[in-house]
């Protein structure tokens, strides 16, 4: 469902990316883990189609990002890390905005919102402004707005940031139950146990190098540890760095030198 | 196991759909809006309202009278009317062109919701499309403000028929369109091919159409004189403004078709009516195409070559300001600089000023080749209170713009400063001092240099100047003291803070006190001189009304300061963050 072929991203003269490739199936749930700054927002936002990769190729649903983007980002939802709401819509209003948007049949998004704000609890304050929202308040009205159109991919990013116990719960409910469903939930996290809990496979990246990639137990394999997740990402991204460090050039040569 | 899941609804019916999407989304935000300004914001509403209508009936009023001046010489609906309407509607597409190039950068990448809408299945040109108009309507409001009094008090003095003011609106309507797209063509471009460079070629445009346009105004003004209207200076002129007078211009387009109305000539007023619709439909078409290809391109270069690093530190600006503010406490000096350094990284704020500020000098070191060197007394006398009145209009929208929103800004990261061993009124004085030597530098350079041009007495100059510092601290003071008793710690955009109620009510309370100061101190000097000049006043008794009345403005003044900083000190001694 999730095709990337050898993509690599540069911002100037910062390779942010680096000769990435993976294949993420139907119905998988697929954690994305990394250091800050390792790529993982970028990634996500190739796959998405807000950023171009500077080599190689991002394919979704058989539709190749670049060429036919629009079709590819019928089949998304993509709840970023800091989410956006039109401030002076309503919950209902920004609802029906992505039904819209969607194509969606009016009685079948009449009938899918009623679900979702059900099933996100949102009733109380669905038709109050999302100005007056609190974070979330917010993030599980981002979380209906993503599953209204019943994507075949869902991209999420940090989730679980600012969100109480009880809603977290009920978004690794969610995740499950999507991907059970048949959708393909990509979900970048710092959260190594809700990645240890949910995903079937993890993908580890670093300095835009993806160093590791599969189940809990092809991990430990390739570390050589039989720790959790923690423990392995740990081993993996220390080594991926030392030999980083051998290898590569200081990238403080690239730093533009200047007072302002 | 996989499910089977929807096929996605594609093509030309999904695109179709999108527009109404758009169109019902900007209803929703509109009534909502407006409803909510309605309920809580009305007082900023009637602010609008009353500031846009003042603005309106001024330029009506200079319309009228100066078209009463040419009619007693020229037939106002001939040829010899060009010369003013031609370079007013090419100076104001021009600043459509640059307003709706700038709005739509900014809203179409440098906004959440456009990478919002740019992940959705939205198609690049719909979701220009929708920000295209967006910024249009916000860019050409100045269009309308200005144009239509001017084009009303024309029709009205030239005695035209009815119909000619219910031709307005379409010509007008017509026309932005063509400046507006030209804007979004080079903002399009610009991100697209020289995204690096975007900065800099801001700045480089700026100065070259300020170039331009000073070298125009000098060229104009070396012919123009109001004193001396005849037959061989308007020749004179024609030739001097040929470059607005174009036949491909679409501003000639507008000038001709109106006069073609007010001459009652329908058959040219539809072809030039046409002309600009189709000229201005056709390039919208040909925007939105070119945003269909541009658009998520150079969303992605703008983003992929923004990562220049640079390594920012002290800067030789940081240490003049500190020298300057050196009798100050050095906790307070601090936070002088560092509000400073704030507010030089960041172009949006001060490039506002700099063009504000190069406009005015433009105009006042122009002033002897509009007026010729021997100005007369009455001249003198109404040119500098209005130069005055203006660089007191420019004081105030920099307190009110930059100055009211510095407190609010400090509320998200107060733990930082809260957690300091700082008195909290350091914060205070520190904002006040900041404002206070930026307020006065620009305004007694800008006052004094006006003054110099109009070669004023030197009594007159030290009103002037006086009535500038008074204003300056004064200003200051309020924004500084009504920003702490008026914060809004919800927002992060100064903009949003500044029209927000607290900031409304810091440009009403500023632009009374600005009323007030400018009446009490130099009111008295231009009135009682002007009298005074006729004859009709006693010298000596007109000395001591301008002494006292400038008394009264310092004690005005001083008073305002005291309140303002005062109750300020209370509210953020009392503020919980």
């Amino acid at each position: 469902m999730i095709e990337l072929q050898n993509v690599s991203k540069a911002y100037g003269t910062k390779i942010a990316v680096q000769d990435l490739s993976l294949s993420i199936e139907a119905g998988e749930l697929f954690a994305f883990l990394g250091p800050n700054g390792a790529g993982k927002t970028t990634t996500i936002k190739m796959i998405v189609g807000l950023l171009f990769p500077t080599r190689g190729s991002v394919r979704l649903g058989g539709f190749d990002m670049q060429r036919e983007g629009d079709r590819a980002r019928q089949l998304i939802s993509y709840v970023p890390d800091q989410p956006f709401l039109y401030e002076k819509l309503s919950g209902r209003e920004f609802l029906q905005f992505i039904a819209d948007m969607y194509g969606m049949p009016r009685e079948h998004g009449r009938q899918r919102m009623a679900e979702m704000i059900a099933l996100f609890g949102l009733s109380e304050f669905v038709d109050d402004l999302t100005e007056r929202y609190s974070h979330g308040m917010k993030q599980r009205t981002v979380f209906a707005a993503a599953l209204l159109h019943e994507p075949r991919v869902l991209i999420v990013d940090e989730p679980t940031v600012g969100l109480d116990p009880r809603s977290v719960r009920l978004l690794k409910d969610l995740l499950r139950k999507e991907a059970g469903k048949g959708v393909t939930v990509f979900l970048s996290t710092h959260s190594l146990d809700i990645a240890q809990e949910l995903a079937s496979r993890i993908g580890i990246v670093d300095h835009g190098r993806l160093i590791g990639c599969g189940t809990l137990a092809v991990l430990r394999k390739q570390a050589s540890l039989d720790g959790s997740l923690e423990d392995v990402f740990l081993k993996l991204t220390e080594e991926a760095n030392e030999e980083r460090v051998g290898v590569q050039p200081s990238t403080a040569s690239a730093i533009k030198s200047r007072t302002w | 196991m996989v499910g089977e899941l929807q096929q996605p609804m594609l093509g030309g019916s999904l695109r179709a759909d999108q527009i109404g999407v758009f169109r019902r989304l900007r209803w929703w935000m509109f009534c909502n809006s407006t409803h909510l300004m309605v309920q809580q914001g009305l007082l900023r509403l009637v602010t609008i309202i009353i500031g846009s209508t003042l603005i309106w009936g001024f330029v009506f009023a200079a319309a009228i009278v100066g078209f009463h001046f040419l009619g007693q010489r020229y037939p106002l609906t001939g040829d010899f009317v060009r010369l003013f309407l031609d370079p007013l509607f090419l100076s104001l597409s021009g600043l459509l062109v640059f307003s709706t190039g700038l709005i739509l950068y900014s809203s179409l990448f440098a906004k959440a919701e456009s990478a919002f809408l740019l992940c959705t299945p939205a198609g690049a040109d719909q979701v220009f499309a929708y920000k295209y108009q967006d910024a249009l309507t916000f860019s050409s409001w100045g269009f309308f403000l200005l144009g239509s009094p001017v084009m009303i008090a024309y029709g009205m003095v030239a005695h035209v028929p009815w119909y000619f003011f219910a031709f307005l609106p379409f010509f007008f309507l017509g026309f932005v369109l063509l400046p507006g797209c030209l804007g979004a063509t080079v903002c399009l471009l610009v991100v697209n091919y020289l995204p690096r460079q975007r900065k800099w070629l801001l700045v480089a445009v700026v100065a070259l159409i300020l170039g331009v346009v000073g070298l125009w105004g000098y060229r104009v003004a070396q012919v123009a004189r109001p004193e001396a209207w005849n037959r061989d200076m308007a020749y004179n002129l024609e030739d001097r403004l040929s470059l607005a007078q174009y036949p491909l211009l679409p501003s000639t387009w507008l000038t001709r078709g109106l006069r073609a109305v007010a001459r009652q000539n329908l058959t040219d007023a539809g072809y030039y009516l046409t002309l600009l619709w189709s000229n201005g439909l056709f390039a919208y078409v040909v925007t939105a195409w070119l945003a269909r290809h541009l658009y998520r391109r150079g969303f992605n270069r703008m983003v992929a070559g923004d990562l220049v690093m640079r390594r920012y530190g002290g800067h030789w600006l940081d240490r003049i300001l500190a020298g300057m503010v050196g009798f100050l406490h050095p906790q307070t000096r601090l936070l002088v600089v560092k509000d400073f350094r704030t507010f030089r990284r960041d172009p949006v704020q001060w490039a506002q000023i700099v063009i504000f500020l190069g406009l005015m000098i433009l105009y006042f070191a122009n002033i002897p080749r509009m007026f010729g060197e021997q100005i007369e007394w009455s001249y003198q006398n109404s040119i500098s209170l209005m130069n005055l009145t203006s660089t007191a209009l420019l004081l105030c929208a920099y307190t009110g713009r930059f100055i009211f929103p510095l407190l609010s800004l400090e509320g998200q990261k107060f733990w930082i400063l809260g957690l300091l061993p700082l008195r909290r009124e350091r914060l205070l004085w520190g904002k006040f001092a900041f404002a206070a030597c930026g307020g006065l530098l620009i305004a007694e350079f800008l006052v004094v240099l006006s003054d110099v041009m109009l070669h004023m007495t030197w009594l007159g100059m030290v009103v002037h100047i006086l009535t500038t510092a008074v204003l300056a601290v004064g200003l200051s003071a309020l924004s500084v003291g009504l920003g702490a008793c008026l914060p809004n710690f919800r927002e992060s955009d100064p903009s949003r803070i500044a029209v927000g109620f607290g900031g409304t009510m810091n440009l009403v309370a500023g632009l009374l006190f600005l009323l007030i100061i400018v009446g009490l101190m130099a009111g008295p000097w231009h009135v009682l001189g002007s009298l005074a000049e006729q004859g009709e006043v006693n010298t000596p008794l007109a000395d001591w009304v301008v002494a006292i009345g400038l008394f009264m403005g310092l004690v005005a003044g001083i008073g305002t300061t005291v309140l303002a900083l005062r109750s300020g000190v209370r509210a953020l001694a009392r503020m919980e963050f």
